[in-house]
């Protein structure tokens, strides 16, 4: 372990290899496919899928703050509150494999990048230290501490994501649109979020038949193996080509799409009332005040708790 | 009112006018009115004259804007401002009469073609337009769907009074519905009747070379058969055939056939076993996406230059059967051969090379700035055989784009830029040549050009065809064998004078056989050899006529 060529090339297999394995595991476990379901609303009947639309939208915003202002004990608490309304959803496999990743990777990435850049002051522990061949380039080793401080500025970014995804999933997006218009914002803001939810499945599905199109037309697109080291950079750079083969069709398509968007929009009205009527009411329920109760408990609760110097984020 | 014409005769500009899109939302010089009932609709917003004149567009995807067919349905009258009461009665009216009322809280997206195609219906009729336009509604549907989506639309005109206009190239499954016919050429109206007057004359649809239906075709042909009434569905036609000589000259012409076959079997040898393998095998494949079957052990096999059609209703597992003959997909079981060998999942470049795939959205398949770069774009990442059948030059000369070399794809027409993208995958060589979806949205004139370009590419190469279509009138009953998927099962493989014959177990697979198979199975009962096309069955029955058959 002295030896500094057997250090420099376990350490350079450290540093790079965590970052090359995020992309695998993206593309492996999620995919082009994957980031269509991801945003997919799944119709089911819970009393989830029933809550005030407003209280939804609200939820992220308010979780958020909460794991924003919070030091890392009460973090943790916060983070298991965000995890226990997904028991309550049951969502489809195709959502639990995409969503395990999006917590995993991010989670790694975290852990990983602190544990590399994050220093404590002196005396500083490494779990391992680079040699001077691989310390130039700005990090001298992964520390113990750096890794415990990336796993909580994970947990925090975590809480949103996971408190956003439960909601886009559960919610439709019209449901989203009478929030915002209760909250008194433009019908073009609900608008927004509607085309955007709507046609990104459909980029995607166009962009994966594009990718196959061009390989039908002759282009090699296929992957070498992990271990195919040489292979590596001439599919990069193929991969890299391809992105500027395959924007003529899908600008293209696009840019049609958009056009029978707008005027199918114009035709059904959109935009000419500032008020919009509802299709579904959304009468207070007794799941709704609870809702309510429980967030606005945290959110007062977090803050007089810090008014007390109790809980607060040291840094 | 069905309004036919040939691609660019301005059939969607007068659409988009009619419904007020024009000249509001799309630039341009127009001159005239659209007045409903007194009423000047150009002055209108698109708002305003959508409760008057509504719309559906051609492509049912880039129509739905919502996630769920009781939120997209709700749209209009939520941007309306109208009381939720209001909202509530007019969707649960609008999926009533579209038959989406059991379809009401499911997610756009999975819905199938003709779905939604009625929910892009019932949203436009939630405007409470008098006038519905629609058009190609029935372009990305099968034959059943297609037929599901016009009985909506009679539903409304009948009983809700709401005046249905048709633009569409598929005039045999609309004619019946129609009252009136409307046909254009170079942006006007050459022709406005009602269906029977309309199609009385066949010399304006040879001129404009919009097609005619085929019972109407039959009847030109047969005048004194049919005593003078013009017919416009199977059903008419069998009506006025049954009791007359034709039905006996049909059997007897279908006898015929049967007893020539048969002495033809008896007296050719059997043709040695072609000891090749077959160019294309599925052994045994079953395919699951979520773990729903798409495909199910399905077993077939294609032999060297023969020319199959595989049909079947929306979702049957048509496209995803053909698109493992190139590696894309991979099946659950089974396996699938090019030439015995086995073709690998995800090796879709490798595989590319041996079975050229045209895609349905052929224009999704260019990618260069002109005509010649685009049929050299292959050869730039690929080696090809150094004695191609077809090559850059030659494809020029064979796809007719002589001095259009430098053309921009853009700038052909759309069976312009269907013809570049296969001569593209043609210059590569392969082995097989798969279309999905060839002919969707084609006219009568641009579909025969495409037939007949198909039958030259196959004269010239003696190429393996394998297609994808649910053009059985057109496309499929050029193939010399029809294979008929449900549920993702082959249910009918044989000749397609044969297959096209079988009127229910094709209905059973959610295809309606086109109608002259339809009309000779009516008039005889039963008839398990077809012919395909109005010559032949005009000839074969006038050669069988009573007065013929007695001076034999």
């Amino acid at each position: 372990m002295q030896n500094i060529l057997v250090r420099t090339i376990l350490s350079y297999l450290i540093l790079f290899g965590t970052p090359m394995l995020l992309p695998v595991l993206f593309i492996k476990l999620v995919g082009l496919g994957g980031i269509r379901d991801l945003v997919t609303y799944e119709p089911r009947d819970t009393p989830l899928h029933k809550l005030d639309p407003r209280l939804k939208v609200l939820y992220p915003i308010g979780m958020g703050t909460l794991s924003i202002i919070l030091n890392w004990d009460f973090m943790l608490i916060v983070f298991g509150l965000t995890i226990i309304p997904w028991f309550w959803l049951k969502p489809s496999r195709a959502k639990i494999r995409v969503l395990m990743v999006l917590v995993i990777g991010p989670a790694i990435a975290g852990f990983w990048s602190q544990g590399l850049y994050y220093l404590p002051p002196a005396p500083i522990h490494f779990l391992w230290q680079f040699p001077w061949t691989l310390s130039w380039m700005g990090s001298p080793g992964i520390t113990t501490y750096g890794m415990v401080f990336g796993l909580q500025q994970t947990a925090r970014v975590l809480v949103t994501v996971s408190t956003s995804m439960l909601i886009l999933i559960s919610t439709d997006v019209g449901d989203f649109t009478w929030a915002f218009e209760r909250f008194r914002m433009p019908p073009a803001v609900g608008f927004a979020m509607t085309a955007a939810l709507r046609f990104l499945p459909e980029m995607v599905a166009r962009t994966t038949l594009v990718l196959r199109a061009v390989e039908l037309r002759g282009y090699d697109m296929s992957r070498p193996k992990f271990i195919q080291f040489t292979r590596w950079p001439d599919y990069v750079r193929r991969l890299s080509r391809a992105i500027v083969i395959i924007t003529v069709p899908l600008l293209v398509g696009s840019l049609r799409g958009t056009t029978t968007m707008a005027m199918v929009a114009d035709a059904r009205g959109f935009g000419v009332n500032r008020r919009r009527g509802s299709l579904i009411e959304h009468p207070l329920t007794r799941y709704d005040i609870a809702g309510y109760v429980i967030l606005v408990g945290l959110v007062v609760t977090a803050i007089v708790l810090r008014i007390f110097h109790i809980g607060a984020r040291p840094y | 009112m069905l309004i036919t014409g040939v691609s660019g005769c301005g059939k969607s500009t007068l659409a988009l006018a009619l419904c007020g899109l024009i000249p509001s939302r799309i630039p341009g010089e127009m001159r005239g009115q659209v007045m409903f009932r007194g009423r000047a609709l150009s002055g209108l917003k698109p708002h305003q004259a959508s409760q008057l004149v509504g719309m559906v567009f051609q492509n049912p995807n880039l129509q739905l804007i919502n996630q769920t067919v009781q939120s997209e349905v709700a749209f209009g009258p939520e941007n309306l401002a109208l009381p939720h009461h209001e909202i509530v009665s007019r969707v649960s009216w609008c999926l009533e009469v579209t038959g989406m009322e059991g379809m009401r809280k499911a997610s756009t997206i999975t819905l199938s073609g003709g779905q939604k195609q009625r929910t892009a219906i019932a949203a436009t009729l939630a405007m409470k337009p008098q006038v519905l336009v629609l058009d190609e509604p029935l372009s990305d549907l099968d034959p059943v769907g297609a037929q599901e989506v016009l009985a909506t639309l009679q539903r409304l005109a009948r009983s809700e009074g709401t005046a249905v206009v048709i633009i569409e190239h598929r005039v045999d499954e609309v004619a019946p519905w129609a009252d009136r016919v409307v046909l254009m050429d170079k942006g006007r109206v050459v022709l406005d009747q009602p269906p029977r007057q309309a199609w009385a004359d066949p010399g304006p649809w040879a001129r404009t070379g919009v097609g005619v239906p085929d019972v109407v075709r039959l009847a030109h042909a047969l005048p004194d058969a049919f005593g003078g009434a013009l017919p416009l569905s199977v059903e008419e036609a069998a009506q006025q055939l049954s009791g007359t000589w034709v039905v006996p000259a049909l059997a007897q012409a279908a006898a015929a056939r049967a007893a020539s076959a048969d002495l033809r079997a008896r007296l050719e040898p059997e043709p040695a076993p072609d000891s090749r393998p077959p160019v294309l095998a599925w052994e045994d494949v079953s395919v699951e996406f979520d773990g729903k079957r798409a495909v199910s052990d399905v077993t077939l096999q294609v032999a060297e230059g023969e020319f199959v059609a595989l049909i079947g209703a929306n979702g049957s597992g048509k496209s995803t059967l053909v698109s493992l003959t190139v590696g894309m997909g991979t099946p659950s079981a089974g396996q699938v051969f090019f030439r015995g060998q086995p073709v690998r999942p995800g090796k879709v470049f490798e595989h590319a090379a041996q079975v050229a795939l045209l895609l349905q959205a052929a224009d999704e398949m260019l990618f260069e700035d002109s005509v010649i770069a685009e049929l050299r774009f292959g050869s730039k990442f690929r080696a090809l055989p150094p004695d191609p059948v077809l090559d850059v030059e030659g494809a020029i000369e064979f796809f007719g784009f002589k001095g259009l070399e430098q053309v921009s794809p853009w700038e052909l027409s759309q069976g312009g830029r269907q013809r570049l993208a296969l001569g593209a995958l043609l210059v590569g060589a392969p082995g097989v040549l798969v279309l999905d979806e060839p002919t969707t949205g084609q006219d009568a004139e641009h579909m025969q050009s495409f037939l007949r370009l198909l039958d030259a590419i196959r004269s010239r190469t003696g190429l393996t065809v394998v297609a994808v279509t649910h053009d059985i009138r057109g496309l499929a009953s050029r193939a010399e064998r029809i294979v008929a998927l449900s549920d993702g099962q082959v249910r009918l493989d044989g000749p397609t004078h044969h297959v096209l014959g079988q009127i229910d177990e094709l209905r059973q697979c959610g295809v309606l056989s086109p109608p002259l198979p339809r009309l000779q199975s009516q008039l005889l009962g039963h008839c398990d050899d077809v012919l395909l096309t109005v010559a032949d069955l005009a000839a074969a029955v006038s050669a069988c006529r009573p007065e013929k058959v007695g001076g034999i």
